[in-house]
């Protein structure tokens, strides 16, 4: 396998549970030190997915490869190159960490003073060393999914598997995960990360596929699907006087063509005005111009920065227009 | 009515093994009483064959009780917590006494229904004649309902302070065959000599219904060294019985509230970072200290087989140690009982009573350690990780069979002292002792392999301790049942049959322990357990290596 090959890579992936389809026809490719944000609703197909690239499942059709190695033929290849961190932690009782470690690392044949110095690495990494002689399930949740990260790691992965690490963290644990998964993505793992806290996902990850009922329907560098929905800018005129409401609102629909008019938004108690527009920053200031002449006080204009949550709406929104399209039909 | 009464009880009835329990049971009482039911038209009329049939009733419905009753009560509050929903039922206006008196009710309704299909059967039993309906039909029944109550108020009481439910399960049925089967045991050394560890004794002797039993269908004779009673115990046994539970009751209750969440969890702090005077006392009273440091897995060894013995509460060394010592101890009792009573018993029944206490030590462990050895797993969610590393499911099933077969084997050797006394008492027994051994060896194969694979097709550990316990005692004290009615109903071709299945019965027979001496077991019984215990091996491999392919 050359550099350049994507490390990640799916093809048509689709498996059925009888007659319900949980995932249709996957496909996607990701290189070496991307960090993908698999987005999707509860019950989409993340876990599926996730599943079938570590061997866990097996696809009905299409087919799966990372780092060379096929998911389905070559299971035991894929358990050395992969690193899985369910949504479950998996604890056992009576178990120190250290203990834990040590006995994953045995179980994947790394030798016993390999893995003493593997075990002390991962600590380290994963900034866990303080807590080695703590009994595993005496551990929050934070901790436990950082123990959760240095067992994935003992087996020196190319590929990270994390299925919502940020579960139940708090504000500063989440923190340091966020920071933990960019430094290992930075010293060249790729990982598939699913979570359901999206802002947090948007600063980690640097490919986006959104996945709505077993369907792919978004995928790709993140920049780049920001700038499909930066197209069209969301935009908001705080009023000085919740009364002129009427009147700013006869005057936008003036200024808006006809696609654009049906966007507009009226909130009266915070005296505001929202609205969607395709139009250039000189376009929008011939608008505010417009305004300002037919006499609308406005405190105000500004335009809604996008996020990740608003691409995963935008999505799933089309999604249930297009359905709603189907029904009426 | 309490609301918790009707849950209680339609949820128990809702699920599969209730309905199974109480199929079984109607099942099996019908077909004794029609085993013996008259066929022709001699009637019998010294109540000879009612009273054959009784005795096999009574026993049997005493082990059924025993077998099915604790495991509801054992896993209820512990479910209920472990799912947050106590929380909830402490948090509404209900008492936590009406929490609990409606547990307990709607409980023993089902223990109740599960009594009440053995009706028809005694109802027959009685129309064949020869029974008195107050004093022995209506007193077993007695002796039963406040033994089911017995049962279902120490099964609540366990479900406040286990932490899971397989845990509860375990310690539910340890103390109920321990209240069942053990305390008799002093009082049958110690009877006939005056003084107050007699008396005591005596009223320890009545926490269990089996001397009831025992004395209710006429065997009350057996082990009594020429002694009489004269009473058949049901009164002493009820307040006893009744005190007991009410005490039991009484430790609940206290439990029941706040307590039951107010745990912390333990840091488990390392001995390494304890002042120097706690190391050098922790260095003189563990041999083997728990708390210290552990070097990693050396590759010799099997990473799973030490997993699971660090991972099981008792199986960690210094665990493991108290337990050899205690079967040491128990051994040297039984040595003492070996030198100072074979002249009223007779080295055979001794040796007899020794194979029965190391297979009652054998079948009560094995369970607990046996069945949840996969679905433990399955329900931590471990079981996914070790699926997702390199080891294969080869070494995955021997290794977790092998944490099992050490400690058996270590329990069996520290109770092996007894026999060498027994050797030394009659050297002639030396082939003896040693066919009892392999039969031993046998059963412990035989309990592990059975355990193992039924407790693999479970995905819940309680469910699967549950099972296993009820498949091992079914196999266990089943034979044991039918060589009581050895004479009638069932013939002799039929009770040696039966043993065939039960290790155990095999060993009595080579101890020539009396009423096993006319049966002729071995070879058979070994080819019979070692091909039982190969076939279970094989479900518990095909099931751990389909457990790890992709699904």
């Amino acid at each position: 396998m050359s550099n350049g090959d994507p490390v990640v890579e799916t093809n048509e992936l689709t498996k059925k549970f009888g007659e319900f389809t949980a995932l249709d026809r996957l496909s996607i490719s990701l290189n070496r030190g991307q960090i993908l944000g698999f987005i999707g609703p509860n019950g989409a197909g993340k876990t599926t997915a996730i599943k079938i690239l570590v061997g866990l499942m097996r696809p009905t059709s299409g087919s799966a490869r990372i780092a060379g190695a096929d998911c389905v033929r070559d299971a035991r290849r894929i358990k050395r190159l992969v690193g899985y961190m369910p949504d479950r932690f998996g604890s056992y009782d009576n178990m120190r960490v250290r203990e834990y470690l040590d006995f994953f690392g045995a179980v994947f044949g790394i030798a016993r003073r390999e893995r003493a110095k593997r075990i002390d690495e991962v600590l380290d990494t994963t900034g866990s060393t303080y807590m080695q002689d703590r009994f595993v399930e005496s551990l929050s949740h934070g901790m436990q999914q950082r123990i959760g990260v240095a067992r994935t790691l003992l087996h020196q992965p190319e590929v990270l598997i994390l299925d919502e690490p940020a579960n139940g963290l708090d504000p500063d644990a989440r923190i340091e995960m966020r920071e933990l998964l960019v430094r290992l993505a930075a010293s060249g793992k790729t990982l598939i990360v699913t979570s359901h806290i999206l802002p947090e996902l948007s600063r980690i990850c640097n490919i986006v596929a959104i996945i709505t009922r077993g369907k792919l329907r978004v995928f790709g560098p993140l920049e780049q699907i920001m700038r499909t929905i930066r197209q069209r800018r969301i935009c908001e005129i705080q009023l000085v006087d919740s009364e002129e409401l009427e009147q700013a609102r006869a005057a936008l629909v003036d200024a808006l063509d006809e696609a654009e008019r049906p966007t507009i938004t009226a909130f009266e108690s915070e005296s505001l005005l929202r609205f969607q527009s395709s139009r250039d920053d000189k376009d929008l200031a011939a608008l505010l111009a417009h305004l300002v002449d037919r006499r609308v006080a406005i405190a105000q204009f500004r335009e809604v920065p996008t996020d990740l949550e608003d691409a995963f709406l935008s999505v799933t929104r089309e999604e249930k227009q297009a359905e709603e399209a189907v029904g009426k039909q | 009515m309490n609301p918790i009464v009707s849950r209680e009880f339609f949820g128990t009835l809702r699920m599969p093994r209730a309905l199974a329990a109480l199929v079984v049971l109607a099942f099996a009482f019908s077909l004794l009483v029609l085993a013996r039911w008259p066929s022709d038209a001699v009637v019998d009329l010294s109540g000879g064959q009612s009273r054959q049939v009784f005795r096999v009733f009574a026993y049997g419905l005493m082990v059924g009780i025993l077998l099915l009753v604790p495991a509801f009560p054992a896993t209820t509050l512990v479910r209920e917590r472990i799912k947050g929903t106590l929380e909830l039922l402490l948090n509404s206006p209900l008492h936590p006494f009406s929490i609990y008196a409606g547990k307990l009710t709607g409980l023993l309704l089902f223990a109740v229904l599960l009594l009440l299909t053995s009706v028809p059967a005694a109802a027959a039993c009685y129309a064949m004649g020869g029974l008195d309906l107050s004093r022995e039909l209506g007193a077993v029944y007695l002796t039963l309902g406040i033994l089911m109550l017995e049962c279902v108020a120490l099964g609540l009481f366990v479900g406040t302070i286990a932490q899971s439910p397989d845990a509860a399960v375990r310690l539910t049925y340890g103390l109920v065959f321990l209240i069942a089967c053990l305390t008799p045991g002093p009082y049958y050394l110690l009877q006939g000599q005056p003084g107050l560890l007699t008396a005591l004794a005596y009223w320890l002797r009545r926490l269990s219904p089996l001397p009831v039993i025992m004395q209710l269908v006429g065997d009350g004779g057996v082990g009594g060294q020429g002694l009489m009673e004269t009473s058949t115990g049901v009164g002493e046994f009820a307040v006893v019985s009744l005190v007991c539970t009410a005490a039991v009751l009484g430790l609940t209750m206290f439990r029941l509230n706040h307590r039951l969440f107010d745990r912390s969890r333990s840091q488990g702090k390392i001995t390494e970072e304890q002042p120097l005077a706690v190391r050098a006392a922790r260095r003189v009273m563990f041999l083997v200290d728990p708390q210290r440091r552990k070097p990693g897995i050396p590759f010799y060894l099997n990473p799973v087989m030490v997993k699971e013995f660090r991972t099981r509460r008792f199986g960690r060394l210094h665990w493991l140690l108290r337990l050899v010592a205690g079967c040491a101890t128990l051994s040297l009792l039984l040595t003492l009982a070996a030198t100072t009573g074979t002249m009223d018993w007779g080295v055979e029944t001794i040796g007899g009573m020794m194979v029965m206490l190391q297979v009652f030590l054998i079948a009560m462990i094995t369970p607990s350690l046996a069945a949840g050895l996969v679905s433990s797993e399955r329900e931590s969610g471990g079981w996914d990780l070790l699926r997702m590393t390199t080891i294969s499911g080869f070494r995955i099933a021997t290794g977790k069979l092998a944490s099992v077969l050490w400690t058996l084997l270590l329990v069996l050797l520290a109770t092996a002292p007894g026999y060498a006394v027994m050797m030394v008492i009659k050297p002639a027994m030396w082939l003896q002792v040693q066919l009892v051994l392999v039969c031993l060896l046998m059963t412990v194969v035989y309990t592990l392999s059975i355990s193992a694979a039924v407790g693999s097709c479970f995905a819940k550990t309680a469910a699967s301790t549950v099972t296993v316990y009820v498949v091992l005692m079914v196999l266990f004290l089943g034979p044991l049942l039918i060589w009581l009615g050895r004479e009638a109903p069932f013939g002799p071709t039929v009770v040696e049959n039966a043993l065939l299945i039960n290790p155990m019965g095999a060993a009595l027979s080579v101890m020539k322990m009396p009423g096993f001496e006319r049966f002729e077991l071995i070879p058979r019984c070994w080819w019979v357990s070692g091909g039982a215990s190969l076939g279970a091996l094989s479900v518990y491999f095909a099931r751990i290596w389909r457990l790890t392919w992709p699904t």
